[in-house]
């Protein structure tokens, strides 16, 4: 119980950093550095070069070293302390709202990239929290279309059997078949390409998740089956009960518990579709970041090889993804313990 | 840093002898071509990734890179490009004259040459040759080529030994037409041809003996999916100083990977002994590695190749793309293109998306081509204000949040196209994004599939803007008459014109088609330079940069002498061998 | 009887709308096989129509797929334009090469996960099932080309392994013991990478359905009469539970040829992965749907074996 709760808040508290993105980030996840292309995570330090303790970290600025592309050297003349509640770039907190204050930050021309930054000089921090907006919003969206699709045509099988239930199934069968992801490609050509960006994308996401319904459906309906066989079910028939109210009041809250496992399920298994539509190029365009964007970089095999801390975003996937995962587990063993 | 396994498996490979084919003795009536400057020792297997399949062995076909690689290697031409010096050198045709007038040309060929399967190569081989090539029904792609002045070339025989070409009228770089035309085998192929059925002919599952070439390699065996193997041509008709019959290596084995990155992986990890062009950021992992792992890495400088933004200045009147059309206002406003020029970061290009190895360019002709650049024209900084001074100037003007507007008063917002196969395209396109977001312009960036970019750019016109790569050919003006002829077929601004649009297209094709006829080299650079200078101020190419040529092979391989010309490494493969004293530090 | 009937007569009407949703999406996007030569500077446009013309590209999309289908039925798959050779010659071959990596793993992901999840499912909630689920969680969280890029960067790291292809240029010369170890050398990168991938869904089902099965009644009532462990495992619990297990085994073998698709483009291993990316690039539109075709009616293979397996199992259904 009491773990079932920490995971949620670690969750709740995930999602809470995304959503205040533009406070918790130094940077605008668009702005460009040209001068700092892959520039490793700031160092912070303690100790200055003279030897003296100092309570706030601080960090140097960076000069490059003429020879190499990527090295870079600190400039240990001066010292540019971490500071808390900056003005920095301007972001909207709701839709007309702006602000300029930023969590921490430093004076320029010192940057603090507590990720490094990528091969424009964008800050991988700032882009890591804006990012996460795009994906899990991808994630969260598809899976509520694959979730109500897959109700829909889930109940219809269950509940009216026979015919429609084998439609329904071949229906599910030809769904799964048809290997979706790589035809997105060409939906996505043929589409004007006066769409913003980020409308497209989230039309590609939504067509992700409706075409992935079958799965879900195939569960859904199992569920149903048996529970319109069970003796309450029949004996409510048996006593002239319409088809919609015993579908309210009996079988869809059976079907809760499996919405809510799959829910669990999906969204991770979501965000992952959305980095996999990115590599593919399918993902929302620049420059708005996206963890599937960010990690597309890597398909790169220098940037493989050389930045690693180009791999975090799959850090927070992988952490998001096992949370929801405990959560669901955690879930589904209280639900079964309530119902048996 | 290899296990015991792999130890093993180099002894056991190590340990075999080469396969079956021997150079034979040079006969006394062989009309070999002696490379003076050349010595070496024979022996060895060439390892070389390519980054797809090759589709098909069949010269009269072969459209795609790792095609034409693998051909070029099997095949001899009449009179051959050298890369090194870029000038013409003899080849099959042991010499040549041409006439007073500049319209015909009586080739000598060589005597007592044999192809791969050992039957004798008369002039009835180069007649039937040209003869394929320029039939219709065959469709290969070089007959695009062997039109010159609207007719096609005729080639005839003279006799056993001699051909004659004759041309509807001058042309200048006649010579060089020749370069990589490879010459087919009559004996295997008439029957193919009478039946029609040219265009399906020798695909890469061919058995080797149907095949065979002038080249110095013929084809030995082909996996499907992995690898193709040639092994050397026994009766190739070039030698050594020492008048020892080439090529030096008996081997080549090209393997199949998906794409650049894993070319290079099996390059550092030496499964490959040849890199052919790689990326510069690639090149800067390999060259962390150089010294561990013994290899030879250089930069050749800038290639031919020429990589520009365009605007959509299409005729639209039968097509229905209102929103494209309203913004060719703006595309075809010189000023607008002029301030979108000076706005581009052409320095944080090279430096952000090619680690610096490549050069900005304000002209269609990169400085890798030294005998053709116009020298004198003007590299204008980059400069928002004023770009921002041109755009007033047009009649632009700016809303309070500094988004641009239009002389009507619409936002300035437009979408620019890349393949999404060209990393670098649309890296820059992200770039330039950014710089005219200074501008105040609303750019989005979207990465296409490259047939469905091709098939916008070409047939469907429903673009605004794009950035695409051309160049990388022969360094002489003719191939890119296509491009700067309005009528040509990659005049990709404004394709489909039956008389030139503008009054500065209509001296572009002037001053293209004189130079085509004139045969004084000097007068030619004239007229070119002149077109070069039009190219820049009327920007209807905004030219960004030339990437480097990056190379690499094994540190043990000699003669190495690649090129800023396609085929960069394996040009000279004829001459290439491993030297000995430095074999034993490989692996 | 009648049922197996049905449902074959159902397979086919399902690999019929395969064909035509694949082709159909494939005829949406813009461009043609030709477009590359199309955007080449020394070719011409007329050389570009003619060829597309002698290929039959300008007919009509559905006169295009009736040819093809009519083709299909005879049994010739079709003409690959990248190959230009028939698509039987490529396709049969490729599909190999991707089993012979697919159903190893597949048998060793089921002989590995079998035991494991029964095992973890016996020690349910104690540190051992925690730290297996925090595993499990990880490695399906992470995307499969991750995996495959990570390991393929193992591979260049320590020069154990190669890194990539199926077998060694001149491995054709060696015996057969060596050529074995050769192949293995090359395949064991993509295997680790596939079983990788696919083991800890299957470890995770298995423990699922173990201890929902433990939980029946039928199960608690022989505990209560104190029949031994193993045998309670094998007679009661391992039936119970094989229903949804059939299913996922039902999907494994359906999914034999396109889930190792993405790392078999990364490892450059010669299957059906990178002949269906490259030909749905280059809109070699026979190909892909060839492939597709191949790749359905394994699916279709796969789950009627797992139905039919399934009524022939679990007690509690009826047909």
């Amino acid at each position: 119980m009491k773990r079932v709760g920490l995971i949620a808040s670690v969750l709740a508290g995930l999602h809470l950093l995304v959503l205040l993105a533009g406070f918790a980030a130094p940077y605008d996840p668009v702005e460009q550095t040209r001068t700092l292309p892959f520039a490793p995570p700031s160092r912070l330090h303690f100790v200055d070069k003279d030897g003296a303790f100092h309570l706030r970290p601080f960090v140097y600025a960076l000069t490059t070293d003429p020879d190499n592309f990527d090295a870079y050297i600190e400039d240990t003349t001066l010292p540019f302390p971490v500071q808390l509640m900056v003005a920095g770039s301007t972001y909207s907190v709701l839709p007309g709202v702006e602000s300029r204050l930023h969590l921490f930050g430093v004076e320029t021309p010192a940057r603090i990239s507590l990720l490094g930054t990528d091969g424009f000089g964008r800050d991988v921090f700032s882009r890591l929290l804006h990012g996460g907006r795009i994906s899990i919003g991808a994630g969260l969206l598809a899976t509520l279309c694959a979730l109500l699709v897959g109700l829909g045509f889930g109940t219809l099988a269950g509940f009216f059997g026979g015919r429609v239930d084998s439609a329904v199934m071949r229906l599910a069968d030809l769904f799964m078949a048809v290997p979706w992801l790589y035809l997105l490609f060409a939906v996505r050509a043929a589409l004007p390409l006066h769409l913003d960006t980020r409308a497209t994308f989230l039309l590609l996401v939504a067509v992700l998740g409706i075409v992935g319904w079958a799965r879900p459906a195939r569960l859904i309906r199992g569920i149903v089956l048996s529970a319109r066989e069970r003796t309450y079910v029949t004996a409510a028939r048996g006593f002239g009960a319409e088809a919609p109210y015993l579908l309210r009041r009996h079988i869809l809250p059976q079907t809760l518990g499996v919405v809510l496992t799959q829910a669990g399920l999906l969204v991770p298994q979501y965000i992952l579709a959305e980095v996999t539509l990115s590599f593919l190029g399918l993902g929302v365009g620049e420059p708005t970041p996206s963890w599937g964007a960010m990690l597309g970089t890597l398909q790169q095999y220098s940037v493989l090889t050389s930045y690693w801390w180009m791999f975090t975003p799959a850090v927070a996937l992988v952490a998001v993804a096992i949370a929801y995962y405990a959560l669901t587990s955690m879930v589904h063993e209280r639900m079964r313990l309530v119902a048996s | 840093m290899r296990l015991i396994g792999s130890i093993l498996l180099v002894a056991l490979l190590s340990g075999l002898s080469a396969s079956a084919a021997v150079p034979t003795p040079v006969a006394p009536g062989e009309d070999v071509l002696v490379e003076r400057a050349t010595s070496g020792s024979h022996g060895g297997r060439l390892v070389v990734a390519l980054r797809a399949e090759p589709r098909t062995l069949n010269p009269a076909a072969a459209a795609d890179a790792p095609s034409r690689e693998v051909i070029g290697r099997m095949t001899g031409d009449l009179i051959h490009i050298d890369r090194a010096t870029q000038a013409t050198e003899s080849a099959l045709a042991s010499q040549w004259k041409r006439s007073a007038d500049g319209r015909e040309y009586t080739l000598a060929l060589r005597k007592g040459i044999r192809f791969s399967d050992g039957h004798a190569f008369d002039a009835d081989d180069v007649v039937f040759t040209f003869r394929v090539l320029l039939d219709e029904r065959t469709g290969a792609p070089q007959r695009d080529l062997l039109i010159v002045g609207g007719q096609p070339i005729r080639v005839a025989k003279v006799d056993e030994y001699t051909v004659k070409v004759t041309l509807s009228q001058p042309y200048a770089a006649a010579e060089r037409l020749f370069d990589s035309i490879a010459i087919l085998p009559q004996h295997l192929l008439n029957d193919a041809y009478e039946k029609g059925a040219m265009g399906q002919i020798w695909s890469v599952a061919t058995p080797a003996k149907s095949i065979a070439g002038l080249g110095p390699y013929r084809l030995k065996e082909y996996v499907a999916g992995q690898r193709l193997v040639l092994e050397r041509n026994p009766y190739y008709w070039k030698t050594d100083s020492a008048k020892r019959r080439l090529p030096y290596i008996d081997e080549l084995v090209f393997l199949f990977t998906g794409n650049e990155d894993a070319q290079v992986i099996r390059f550092q990890s030496g499964d490959s002994d040849v890199l052919n062009r790689a990326s510069a950021d690639n090149f800067a992992v390999l060259a962390r590695d150089q010294a561990a792992n013994r290899f030879q890495l250089k930069d050749l400088g800038p290639s031919l190749e020429y990589n520009f933004l365009f605007f959509n200045q299409n005729d639209l009147s039968g097509k229905n793309l209102p929103q494209v059309a309203a913004k060719q206002q703006w595309f075809g406003d010189l000023g607008f293109r002029r301030a979108v020029s000076r706005a581009i970061d052409r320095e944080g290009i090279a430096r952000l998306v090619y680690r610096g190895r490549a050069v900005p360019l304000w002209g269609n002709v990169s400085p890798g081509n030294r005998l053709w650049i116009n020298a004198s024209l003007p590299r204008l900084a980059r400069s928002v204000s004023e770009a921002r001074g041109l755009l007033k100037a047009s009649g632009f003007s700016w809303r309070q949040d500094g988004q641009l507007l239009d002389r009507q008063g619409r936002p300035v917002a437009f979408t620019i196209v890349t393949s999404s196969t060209s990393a670098q395209r649309t890296e820059m396109a992200t770039l330039i994004q950014a710089d005219l977001k200074e501008l105040g312009m609303d750019v989005q960036v979207v990465p296409l599939e490259f047939r469905a970019l091709v098939d916008r750019v070409f047939q469907s016109f429903d673009y605004d803007a794009s950035i695409l790569g051309l160049g990388g050919g022969d360094a002489d003006p003719n191939g890119e008459m296509n491009v700067w002829l309005s009528s040509g077929s990659n005049h990709l601004w404004r394709l489909g014109q039956q008389t030139p649009a503008t009054s500065w297209e209509a001296e572009i094709d002037r001053l293209m088609e004189t130079q085509l006829v004139t045969l004084d080299s000097r007068e030619r650079k004239r007229l070119y330079d002149r077109v070069q200078t039009i190219v820049a101020e009327q920007l209807p190419f905004i030219f960004l940069a030339a990437p480097h040529i990056l190379v690499g092979a094994r540190a043990d391989l000699g003669n190495f002498q690649p090129s800023v010309l396609d085929h960069y490494t394996l040009w000279n493969v004829e001459r290439m061998f491993f030297r000995p004293e430095l074999r034993s530090q490989r692996r | 009887m009648t049922l197996i009937v049905r449902r074959i007569a159902s397979s086919v009407v399902l690999l019929f709308a395969v064909s035509v949703l694949s082709f159909t999406v494939l005829e949406l996007a813009p461009g043609d096989f030709f477009a590359e030569m199309q955007a080449d500077a020394r070719i011409g446009s007329q050389t570009v129509d003619g060829l597309r013309a002698q290929y039959g590209l300008t007919q009509s999309p559905i006169v295009r797929y009736w040819q093809w289908v009519r083709s299909f039925v005879r049994g010739d798959l079709g003409f690959s334009l990248a190959h230009r050779a028939p698509v039987s010659s490529v396709i049969w071959a490729r599909a190999a090469n991707t089993l012979l990596l697919t159903i190893p793993a597949m048998v060793v992901t089921w002989c590995l996960a079998l035991p494991l999840g029964i095992w973890i499912a016996r020690h349910r909630n104690r540190w051992i099932d925690r730290v297996s689920s925090g595993v499990t969680s990880t490695l399906v969280a992470m995307p499969d080309l991750l995996v495959a890029l990570l390991l393929l960067l193992l591979a260049l790291r320590t020069g154990l392994f190669p890194t990539g292809g199926m077998w060694s240029p001149g491995a054709e010369e060696l015996g057969y013991w060596a050529r074995l170890l050769d192949l293995g050398r090359h395949a064991f990168l993509p295997l680790l990478a596939l079983i990788a991938t696919t083991l800890p869904s299957v470890v995770r089902h298995v423990r699922a359905s173990v201890i929902e099965a433990a939980e029946a009644p039928a199960v608690q009532a022989a505990r209560g009469y104190g029949i031994a462990r193993s045998r309670i495992t094998s007679r009661y619990v391992l039936p119970l539970a094989a229903n949804p297990l059939v299913s996922l085994a039902g999907l494994s073998i359906a999914t034999l040829l396109s889930t190792s698709l993405l790392i078999e483009v990364v490892m450059s291993w010669p299957g059906l992965g990178p002949l269906l990316v490259e030909a749905l690039l280059a809109k070699d539109v026979h190909v892909v749907l060839s492939a597709s075709m191949l790749a359905s009616a394994l699916l279709v293979f796969g789950n009627l074996a797992a139905d039919l397996t399934l009524y022939a199992v679990d007690p509690r259904i009826r047909v």
